[in-house]
């Protein structure tokens, strides 16, 4: 059953949707890559993403053909991927520079 | 289809709104709203008692609403002489579109009741001239598209917000402009904006736009982009802050962003192509500023089926989940979860968002229409009242 909805044909991931995904369950994918099926190593809730290919510590998670973060440990097909091993690369109060003190728009 | 104003601008819908200048003119806009065939009443909370910047961005509102293409005449009703943002001086910035404008004052007419008896003889007189104006043939390049999105889920950014975001492509193609606000769903997909902006300075406002949103918030007590996702979101499914927003901004599509605007700023431009507008997520805020620049048409993408409506801007709902389609059929106009199905892919969901687009210009009425469920006009603020 095609559970799994990729957004772009560059993505390593895809997003479940339909109905969530059991443990060993073959899935395929609609949207922009409709070719590919892949065996789920966990339990995958609704809303939740599982790899299309093996994708290794520090490279790029795509979704949306854009990085959505880097991945922090290897991450094989179909496996869950989530906060537990995608590191986000923006929006980290920490990374943020202290000296940046962008412009005020006149609103 | 579109009805031709005096200054070549293009309505899709032929309003007679009675404006509320303050607070205290809206128990007379409602009563003459009430007693005329058509007439579409706006009224807020706000035009007493702000600050100068704050004002300025309630008369940019009022005005820009009161100049949309989309009114065909206007009557501006205020209670007393507000410094900065009179019913004259909002009156005075619309009359470069050579509308049918009117003002009344209630304390110059003597009171409620006179000033009631004024507004609706001179609303019956406009109704009735404006009922004699048609639609006439007009190329879609006359298009100011806005779009928005609320209540999301998991089915906004994967399939109403990319079909939306095909659908204004399709637009622009035809010579259309499109309009993107809500800055604070920016925030961690800037790069993806700025790598379209026009130009360097546009760039550069894109990334301040950003982080003055952000800066208001911290100011408040709240950090947006050290909280973000959100807890809700990341059960959800969702795992970083770019990928949220990535979701959201898939809204529009490939093409040029031209111009950076205010909150509530009309494009100086008349490129075909998208435009960013600084702005809160806050939706009726955010569609009444698009409103206000002059958008005559806006998507609303929405996976839990939201309500907004705005009063005199066709606002057209459109969701990727079925459930909440079936749920919020009186509401939601357009279901394009058949891209999960296998029923459509994403372009024909553009196609689908497209077409009924294109039948609201022509006056096809929206759900919420129909049901004069107008209830999102809403003025953002940048400062306390006083």
């Amino acid at each position: 059953m095609k559970k799994v909805f990729v957004i772009d044909e560059a993505d390593n991931v895809g997003t479940v949707v339909v109905a969530p995904i059991d443990k060993g369950e073959d899935v395929g994918t609609n949207g922009r890559i409709t070719d590919i099926t892949v065996t789920a190593s966990t339990d995958i809730a609704y809303g939740h993403k599982i790899a299309l290919k093996d994708i290794a510590k520090g490279d790029t998670v795509m979704k949306y053909g854009l990085s959505i973060g880097t991945a922090s440990q290897d991450i094989k097909a179909g496996d869950h991927v989530h906060a537990h091993n995608v590191e986000s690369n923006r929006g980290r109060g920490d990374k943020v520079s202290s000296d940046d003190t962008s412009t005020v728009p006149s609103a | 289809m579109g009805y031709i104003r005096p200054d070549d601008s293009v309505g899709i819908r032929n309003h007679l709104l009675i404006l509320s200048g303050t607070v205290y003119a809206n128990g007379v806009v409602e009563r003459v709203a009430n007693t005329i065939n058509g007439a579409v009443p706006i009224t807020h909370a706000l035009g007493r008692c702000q600050v100068v910047p704050d004002l300025r961005v309630t008369r940019r509102f009022l005005s820009g609403t009161g100049a949309n293409p989309n009114v065909g005449a206007v009557i501006v009703i205020d209670h007393f002489k507000e410094e900065g943002c009179t019913a004259e001086d909002i009156a005075h910035d619309i009359s470069p579109t050579g509308k049918l404008i009117a003002t009344v004052n209630i304390r110059g007419e003597g009171g409620f009741i006179s000033a009631v008896e004024k507004a609706t003889r001179i609303a019956q007189d406009f109704a009735r001239q404006i009922s004699m104006y048609q639609r006439e043939s007009v190329p879609v390049s006359n298009i100011l598209f806005g779009t928005e999105c609320g209540t999301s889920d998991t089915t906004s950014g994967l399939a109403s917000n990319p079909a939306n975001g095909v659908a204004g492509e399709m637009i622009i193609a035809e010579g259309g402009r499109m309009i993107m606000a809500e800055c604070t769903e920016w925030m961690g997909c800037e790069n993806w904006l700025t790598e379209k902006a026009a130009t360097p300075q546009v760039a550069e406002q894109i990334v301040a736009g950003v982080r003055h949103m952000e800066n208001r918030a911290l100011a408040s007590g709240e950090d947006i982009r050290g909280s973000q996702p959100t807890g809700d979101n990341m059960a959800g499914g969702l795992t970083t802050i770019e990928e949220k927003s990535m979701g959201a901004c898939k809204k529009i599509g490939a093409s040029e962003i031209v111009e950076y605007l205010e909150v509530g700023e009309a494009p100086t431009q008349t490129k075909p192509g998208n435009y960013v507008m600084y702005g809160p997520g806050m939706g009726a805020e955010s569609i009444s500023s698009m409103a206000a620049a002059g958008c005559q048409v806006l998507t609303f993408c929405t996976g839990g089926g939201h309500t907004s409506n705005h009063p005199i801007m066709p606002t057209i709902k459109v969701t990727g989940n079925r459930n909440s389609y079936e749920l919020m059929r009186d509401t939601v106009d357009v279901d394009v979860s058949g891209v999960f199905f296998d029923e459509i892919n994403l372009e024909e969901a553009g196609q689908i968002v497209f077409d009924e687009v294109m039948r609201v210009n022509n006056g096809y009425l929206t759900k919420s229409e129909a049901l004069k469920d107008n209830n999102s006009f809403a003025i953002h603020r940048v400062g306390p009242s006083i």
